[in-house]
């Protein structure tokens, strides 16, 4: 839906490019996360799909149109921007800070009412308290959700987000990535989305860009498929040396070669909806190499589960590691 | 006149010149009236600032840490700086024991300057990080101590940043004191306007502008000087 | 006492009053016409920003009656004259503060609107302007008391205004018409403060009061 095709961006006076003929496709409904060290030309990247910056070569194409084709602006309308700031705008209350684009595009006052209260309940905040409130008197991450709101407002099919969940604590980041991820469930838009933090891309993106310093593109793809087969140093390296256990928390327990029951009443429970990397940190913390797997949902016992079994999922991926 | 070749408008603005602006005056009157003009506005502006300041300062140090005492202060001096200059010359005037000469004149230069002076000392004192203050206070030093070793120098910047609105303020005034005898640049002003000898007018006025404009950029550098960090200036 | 009240009830009292009004307000009118469009202008640019904001500085050390006395040598005596200098006293506090304000709004808050597909027309008129709106109000506010004081001075080059009876009452001795004159002007001056202070606090977007009172002021 959005494809980048040999696009180079040269700032002038500068010798060297920030992207460097970038190519790679976002497929419809998907999170597609630009990830990489400062510098790698990731923010720029995502900056140039709405045209706050050009591109010096190469085009960008929106459902198969160069973006080129209307007005930055009218482009803009069309495409929901979220950036770590937030850049409420502290003048208007939050109503209208939701309602920009839809003021914009003209929608009359009655819809624009109703979306500015669906969107509120939408990212967790009671329309009745904070529809008239002006961004001052709301913590950072009551802004983020705004922030989030206000690119959603006009329903447009994209959005671009760039470390929309930054200028907050851990804690909080956290909660607003779950949300994020519930949301994107039911409403499933087409998301370039910007972090300098492998954990986050990891947890939130379908597809994964790892940019390299210099703005080059060094691999692209599922997150479980670059966890288990880095293409590069660079690309392992910068995934973490932690890189078995990250791709363990992506799988579940329900997802491995299970034995069948054996009996033993003493071995830990792990149920079926863990990850792969808690079922490895609860055996061994308890000293056994196996448990015994429970469902959430129906009594009794789906098998058992042994360390061994969970070492030959993550030998695929040592066998990754000697990739070129 | 000498008849010009470019016509009219050309003989009007050769008209002009010597009209306008005549040097041989300059040079005959530089001693006898201009720099003593010149020393005498330099004097009342420094004399006044100087005691401003010498007033200023404690009030504004025993405001900052009486707050109470700080909207009435910033009242009396608002309305002191709010009645216009030439009226409050007048005023001074009118009043027994004070009668033409330079004693209206810096009594006023000085009340004007108070409120913009109090203000800065305030708000420098204010731009003290309590951190700062918390941590002096740890290591012992006795609140005379933070005052004079860590508050006030930190308070600095601020300061100058009065002061120089406050100098330049005062420069300026100080031209319209010379109609109540306080001498100075108003002076030649003032003789120039009565005598329609536009020269003499040209003269003081310019001499004042630059003097005002050198105070301040003066005083900027000083600003900038210690406060190596860059800061927009107060609008 | 009683011969001060007797001096707001001369003719020329009220005719000199409405002069110095008029001077006032032609001046400081034509002073925000002359001074907004170049910080307008100029306000995008770092470079010509400052050279906007350095003029503005200069222009604010000039003492006012050095401008008055300026304008005699060119435009000789009279109204016109006058108002001349008193509009070139009344735009370097309107310069600077508009300047600056529109410079430093949060350019985090214009990237989003952008971002937005707001236009530049758009964020100016919807954002910029509203946002630097306190400090625009500010400058004026100072440009208009220090017009009404400085139109005091008028007087020295034929404008008329109030600063003629403060002139009369010094050369005729007479205390009365001079303090009948002099607390005019305070008191011009004052309402002057308090007027455009009430319209600064009315263009104030109300959500920049609630943060203001949130940070403590």
């Amino acid at each position: 839906m959005i494809e980048f095709r040999h696009v180079s961006k040269t700032y002038p006076g500068s010798s060297r490019p920030v992207v460097n003929d970038l190519s790679f496709e976002v497929l419809e409904g998907e999170i597609c996360v630009l990830v990489g060290p400062s510098g790698c030309g990731k923010t720029t990247s995502m900056r140039m799909v709405n045209r706050l910056i050009e591109p010096s070569e190469g085009e960008i194409l929106i459902n198969g149109e160069p973006n080129t084709k209307m007005s930055g602006t009218r482009l803009r309308r069309g495409i929901g921007y979220a950036i770590q700031q937030i850049g409420l705008f502290p003048h208007r209350t939050i109503a209208d800070n939701i309602a920009t684009v839809p003021q914009l595009l003209e929608w009359d006052k009655g819809r624009i009412a109703a979306r500015v209260d669906e969107l509120l309940e939408l990212v967790g905040l009671h329309p009745e308290q904070y529809r008239d409130r002006y961004p001052a008197e709301l913590s950072g991450g009551q802004q983020q959700r705004v922030g989030v709101a206000r690119a959603l407002a006009a329903d447009p099919p994209i959005m671009l987000m760039d470390e929309p969940f930054g200028a907050v604590d851990p804690i909080n980041r956290h909660r607003l990535q779950d949300e994020f991820l519930r949301i994107q469930g039911e409403i499933k838009k087409t998301i370039v989305f910007v972090t300098h933090d492998i954990d986050e891309a990891i947890k939130m993106g379908d597809r994964i860009a790892i940019l390299k310093e210099g703005g080059t593109l060094a691999q692209y793809d599922t997150p479980e498929n670059i966890l288990a087969t880095p293409n590069s140093e660079f690309v392992s390296s910068f995934v973490g040396a932690d890189r078995v256990l990250k791709m363990l928390s992506l799988l579940r327990v329900a997802d491995a070669e299970l034995d069948p029951p054996n009996g033993n009443g003493a071995l830990p429970r792990l149920r079926e909806q863990m990850t792969l990397r808690d079922a490895l940190s609860a055996l061994i913390g308890s000293g056994v190499e196996r448990g015994v797997v429970v469902s959430d949902t129906e009594d009794g016992v789906r098998g058992t589960l042994s360390i061994e079994a969970i070492q030959r999922l993550s030998s695929r991926a040592e066998a990754g590691q000697h990739g070129e | 006149m000498s008849s010009p070749a470019g016509g009219p408008p050309l003989a009007a603005l050769q008209d002009l010149g010597p009209r306008l602006f005549d040097w041989g005056w300059v040079s005959n009157n530089l001693t006898d009236e201009i720099i003593p003009a010149l020393q005498g506005h330099i004097f009342l502006s420094f004399v006044s600032v100087t005691i401003a300041l010498l007033i200023s300062l404690p009030t504004g140090i025993l405001v900052s840490r009486y707050r109470k005492a700080y909207p009435p202060v910033t009242f009396v001096t608002g309305l002191l700086f709010s009645i216009p200059s030439l009226a409050a010359f007048a005023l001074l005037v009118s009043l027994p024991g004070i009668g033409l000469g330079w004693q209206p004149v810096v009594i006023a230069l000085v009340a004007y300057s108070l409120l913009v002076l109090i203000r800065n000392v305030v708000a420098g004192i204010d731009s003290v990080p309590e951190e700062t203050k918390d941590a002096a206070r740890g290591m012992g030093l006795t609140p005379r101590q933070i005052l004079f070793k860590v508050e006030l120098p930190l308070a600095l910047p601020v300061i100058v940043a009065g002061v120089r609105i406050a100098t330049v303020t005062i420069i300026g005034i100080a031209t319209i004191g010379a109609y109540v005898g306080g001498g100075g640049l108003g002076d030649l002003i003032f003789t120039g306007i009565s005598r329609n000898f536009p020269t003499r007018v040209i003269v003081g006025a310019v001499l004042a502008t630059l003097l005002a404009i050198i105070a301040d950029l003066l005083l900027l550098a000083v600003e900038r000087y210690l406060r190596p960090w860059a800061r927009e200036r107060r609008a | 006492m009683g011969e001060l009240f007797a001096v707001f009830g001369r003719d020329d009292f009220l005719s000199q009053l409405l002069v110095h009004v008029e001077l006032s307000v032609v001046a400081l009118l034509i002073g925000v016409a002359i001074a907004m469009p170049i910080a307008l202008a100029t306000f995008r640019s770092p470079f010509w920003a400052a050279v906007a904001i350095n003029t503005g500085n200069i222009g604010r050390a000039v003492p006012s009656l050095a401008i008055l006395a300026l304008v005699f040598p060119l435009l000789g005596f009279g109204f016109t004259p006058s108002l001349v200098a008193l509009t070139l006293l009344a735009i370097p506090p309107i310069l600077i503060n508009a300047s600056t304000g529109l410079s430093q709004v949060n350019p985090q808050v214009i990237d989003a609107a952008r971002g937005m597909g707001l236009s530049k027309g758009q964020i100016l008129r919807g954002i910029q302007l509203p946002i630097a709106a306190p400090v625009i109000f500010a400058g004026i506010r100072t440009s208009a008391v220090q017009v009404v004081a400085s139109a005091t001075l008028a007087t020295f080059v034929g404008g008329g205004g109030l600063g003629d009876l403060i002139v009369l009452g010094l050369q005729r001795n007479d205390p009365a018409v001079l303090v009948g004159g002099s607390l005019t002007i305070a008191v011009l001056a004052i309402i002057t403060e308090l007027t455009f202070g009430l319209l600064e606090r009315t263009f104030t977007p109300k959500g920049l009061l609630v943060a203001r009172k949130r940070r403590g002021k």
